[in-house]
């Protein structure tokens, strides 16, 4: 856990320096990737952990999310929102969760994302060029509130109670494959699963509804 | 490191090695294979000058591939545009560690499965890194700056979707014919109940048509279609990074027939075979050769499509996947569904 909050501190001071220098994004990244190494090259313990790997793809998620916000180019800021939702696949499977993992990915990043990516380039955007906002004030409030929301974290982080993550051998058997989840979803979920798909098909119908109006 | 976990990890090793090595030989004897089979049905010779019956001929076009000048030009988006291959060619890769490719067998006192990883939702894990392999077309089109790269990237990321769908739900039938997603234990139930291709052969139907429109090949190939978008989404590249494209696309038809056997044709599975009594070595390496058998006749299968049957229009594209295929396969999952509830499978 230590390293995770490592790791989570070289991202924050790593988009701070990014809010103040704008216009030297290779910087940024050359020294957070520096201080991330240097951090996982002098981890005391054993690389083999369950911590330590929640840590690095913690670490990796996080990154990603900021880059989601911050690259100017918004095909590259799809793929880090596909590496994202990837770490979030990654994390299910290092909860024992496995089925849920692989649809994490075929959902989100197999069929989800690849239509952020179909309207991206149907559009053609290109990347915005020097049209940045929020120059003034507005920056110094989001570096001041970002602070005050690290600090907020680091203490909640601080003052937990037990390991925030559940060691996996405490599961039982057969715990995530399909079957188990088939019949969660079937047995103690049925309503919400069953109200779920309502509403999804509410949405399609709608959906479908809509796009033929335009039609006539 | 103890002796448990290195026996573990030396048996991964070797499975890796091995698979990784015949599906490289195959993917470039497919070259061969392919332009030798197109040849022979349009009445031609093809490649038959270098070796015997031009056997050597891959190995010629890899070193010419890799002598080519890799050019990178100037209006790509660096990254996204070398970064592309390198996706498509690792997902088309990743895909087979999944598939049974024979029963399991001992070797010095230890039971092998004949699988890079038995995992228990081996399926999805198929079908989700399957369809990351779509980024690789998206964003090499995307990248290239190139108006026919970009409408092939376009129509190859509107077809995957749409295929995908329809070969999720053909895949629906066996896995509750089978009641696992484990790709080993539908292959047990084939052995036990009978190949699945027999009684649901709307579902196998559906899967081949989506499987070929997810390789990208005739008739289904527009992302690249030649006659329209000159070479579509890989029109920008060159040198070997052109080869890793090609090399996906056999890759992907090798994972595609794999997983059609396994799922359709019992895998590796020859009815009769244990009345033969044979040793168990020998039991196990006839499988063995029967799944690569089947494999096979689906990849002389793929060769013959694409000369038999012409390229769809992308509006004929659609309609077939949303109007044709997923109607049979939600049909082919009531069947199944009522042979499962009379205790019939």
């Amino acid at each position: 856990m230590r390293l995770l909050m490592g790791l989570v501190f070289v991202v924050m001071a790593a988009a701070a320096l990014r809010a103040l220098l704008p216009r030297r994004p290779g910087l940024t990244a050359f020294a957070a990737a520096v201080a991330a190494i240097v951090l996982v090259g002098f981890y005391p313990g054993d690389l083999a952990t369950f911590d330590f790997w929640a840590g690095a793809v913690g670490f990796v998620s996080i990154l990603s999310a900021l880059l989601i916000v911050m690259h100017p180019n918004p095909m590259v800021s799809v793929l880090f929102l596909i590496l994202n939702l990837f770490c979030m696949a990654l994390f299910f499977l290092m909860l024992q969760a496995q089925t849920l993992a692989a649809l994490q990915v075929i959902v989100y990043a197999g069929a989800i994302m690849v239509l952020f990516v179909f309207v991206i380039m149907l559009l053609n955007l290109k990347a915005e060029e020097g049209m940045r906002v929020g120059m003034g004030p507005q920056r110094w409030a989001a570096i001041g509130f970002g602070a005050a929301f690290a600090a907020l974290m680091f203490w909640a982080l601080r003052h937990r109670h037990g390991s925030a993550f559940v060691e996996p051998k405490a599961f039982v058997e057969g715990f995530g494959t399909a079957r188990d989840l088939g019949t969660l979803l079937f047995s103690d979920y049925l309503f919400a699963t069953e109200a779920a798909s309502v509403l999804l098909l509410a949405a399609m119908v709608g959906a479908v509804l809509l796009a033929k109006r335009r039609l006539e | 490191m103890d002796p448990q976990d290195l026996q573990v990890v030396i048996e991964a090793t070797v499975k890796v090695a091995i698979v990784l090595g015949v599906i490289m030989t195959v993917v470039a004897y497919m070259e061969w294979v392919e332009r030798r089979v197109s040849a022979w049905i349009q009445d031609r010779r093809g490649p038959n000058r270098v070796g015997p019956f031009g056997l050597l001929q891959p190995l010629a076009d890899g070193i010419k591939f890799l002598f080519k000048e890799d050019i990178l030009p100037p209006h790509v988006h660096r990254t996204l545009y070398l970064l592309a291959p390198a996706i498509i060619f690792t997902t088309s890769l990743t895909t087979f560690a999944v598939i049974p490719f024979g029963p399991p067998i001992e070797i010095l006192g230890r039971l092998v499965k004949l699988q890079v990883a038995d995992v228990d939702s081996g399926i999805l894990i198929i079908l989700a890194i399957a369809s990351l392999g779509v980024y690789g077309i998206a964003l090499a089109g995307w990248s290239s700056n190139n108006k026919y790269s970009l409408l092939g990237g376009l129509r190859s990321s509107a077809q995957l979707i749409s295929y995908e769908l329809a070969m999720g739900f053909a895949v629906v039938g066996i896995l509750m014919s089978a009641g696992s997603l484990r790709l080993s234990e539908v292959v047990e139930y084939q052995v036990r109940h009978g190949w699945n291709i027999f009684w649901q052969l709307p579902g196998f139907i559906v899967f081949m048509t989506a499987a070929f429109a997810e390789t990208n090949r005739l008739p289904f190939d527009l992302p690249e279609a030649e006659t329209e978008l000159v070479a579509g989404y890989h029109t920008e590249y060159s040198g070997f990074r052109f080869l890793l494209f090609l090399m996906a696309e056999y890759a992907n038809m090798i994972t595609a027939s794999g997983l059609a056997v396994t799922l359709f044709l019992g895998g590796y599975h020859v009815p009769g075979l244990h009345l033969l009594d044979l040793p168990p070595l020998a039991f196990a390496l006839v499988q063995v050769g029967a799944f690569c058998f089947k494999v096979a006749l689906f990849l002389f299968l793929y060769v013959w499509v694409r000369w038999t049957i012409p390229r769809f229009r992308y509006d004929q594209l659609m309609n077939l996947g949303w109007k044709v295929l997923l109607p049979i396969a939600l049909a082919n999952i009531l069947w199944v569904a009522f042979f499962v509830l009379q205790g019939w499978a």
